[in-house]
């Protein structure tokens, strides 16, 4: 890459960095796999960026890396996710005020739904994306993001239950 | 606040970094790992590259009669094969690797006048269509000038041995002409039909001709004898 792209680069990276952090622990649950997960999504961006022509698109093109690097972890035999019958119990902090607590109940919660859902609602509920700009970074039908949306509340609940609307953060 | 954004607020709070570690990666560490990857694609490009460059080296250095016969194979065995396999163990004597149709077309365009001499091959498998062994036939039947090779065999034949088989027509009378030449020493097993001299060098020259259909007429039948001693002659 060139001086002046190099530039451009590094400027996105300092912007999204954190963002792009954030979004890859809820969809691992864990903080250092988010940055490998990050790390790698970066990495990827900058090998690509001279052919990545379309700059409003950057955003979704991170996201769509990220999300599918982390489903297809998901998938590896070393770290497969296994569907349980009856959901892990989640310790539900009463007060549900504090962020930390807040984050352990929803992250805990979210590791009982199966990676697609829980990319559904991570791209829906964190990232903001309509059902449309799911479907697209998820690469499948906007009717599939609906029904994983719903499933994945439904799973989300039942982990959950009432404490759900019990954690009401106040930041 | 309704349902969409209570979730959207609960999603940020728990993403929030209060109390996560600090971030592990930097802008340098990006660059670094992209062009490690980028050095490696390269390395294994030019890694496999040399690789395939070295062993098609390898492989016309070791092999180089199977680059030239694209033709010489019993896949390609004409009509009249099976039965010249069925009536002469000669004539479907195994062969090795050697010239194939198209490189005995090529060779009897440009195939010289004089004869190479007979005796020990140059190579360890004799040529299943010798060129030479061809061009002293052509001299005493000319009308296989045009004939298509024979189906040969891949098995080797010791590089002192000669063969060429055609498939002729003499005036209307299809079959396969057959011509063997072992080298001094070697014995020849006599079969019926077959024609066999003995050669100036000390050899042993094989004339055979079998008819496209069982029972048939014999093509160049009457010319035989004439064959075998002008190869005997000459060999």
């Amino acid at each position: 890459m060139d001086e002046a792209a190099e530039r451009e680069f590094e400027e996105y990276f300092r912007a999204r960095r954190d963002a792009v952090r954030r979004t890859a622990f809820l969809l691992c649950g864990d903080w250092h796999r988010a940055d490998d997960h990050a790390q790698a999504a970066f990495v990827a961006l900058h090998r690509h960026w001279r052919r990545i022509r379309d700059r409003a698109a950057l955003d979704a093109w991170v996201r769509r890396t990220l999300v599918r690097a982390v489903v297809d972890e998901s998938r590896r035999p070393w770290r497969r996710e296994r569907s349980v019958a009856e959901p892990a119990d989640v310790a539900v902090v009463a007060s549900g005020s504090d962020a930390v607590a807040t984050r352990h109940v929803l992250v805990d919660a979210l590791r009982s739904v199966p990676p697609r859902q829980r990319a559904v609602l991570v791209l829906r509920f964190l990232e903001g994306l309509d059902v449309a700009g799911t479907a697209v970074a998820l690469g499948c039908t906007e009717g599939t993001v609906k029904s994983q949306t719903s499933h994945g509340l439904t799973a989300l609940r039942s982990v959950l239950g009432d404490a759900l609307d019990d954690l009401r953060p106040t930041a | 606040m309704d349902d969409d954004e209570r979730l959207a607020t609960l999603f940020a709070a728990a993403a929030s970094e209060a109390g996560a570690p600090p971030t592990a990666f930097g802008h340098g560490d990006v660059l670094a790992a992209s062009r490690r990857i980028t050095v490696r694609r390269r390395t294994a490009f030019i890694t496999s590259g040399l690789a395939v460059f070295a062993l098609l080296g390898i492989g016309s250095a070791v092999l180089p009669g199977y680059t030239q016969q694209p033709d010489a194979t019993s896949a390609a065995a004409p009509a009249v094969a099976p039965e010249a396999a069925s009536g002469s163990d000669q004539a479907d004597a195994p062969a090795g690797p050697g010239s194939g149709g198209s490189e005995l077309s090529e060779g009897l365009r440009s195939a010289p006048t004089d004869v190479a001499p007979p005796g020990s091959g140059t190579g360890v498998c004799a040529d299943r269509q010798d060129r030479a062994l061809r061009a002293l036939l052509e001299q005493v039947i000319p009308e296989v000038s045009g004939a298509r090779p024979g189906a040969v065999t891949d098995i080797c034949l010791p590089g002192g041995q000669r063969y060429v088989t055609l498939e002729v027509d003499d005036t209307g009378v299809a079959g396969l002409l057959v011509v063997s030449y072992l080298p001094p020493g070697t014995v020849a097993d006599a079969v019926a039909g077959e024609l066999t001299a003995p050669t100036a060098s000390g050899g042993t020259v094989i004339v055979s001709s079998r008819p496209a259909q069982p029972g048939g007429p014999v093509p160049f039948e009457a010319r035989l004898d004439t064959v075998a001693a002008y190869l005997a002659a000459r060999l």
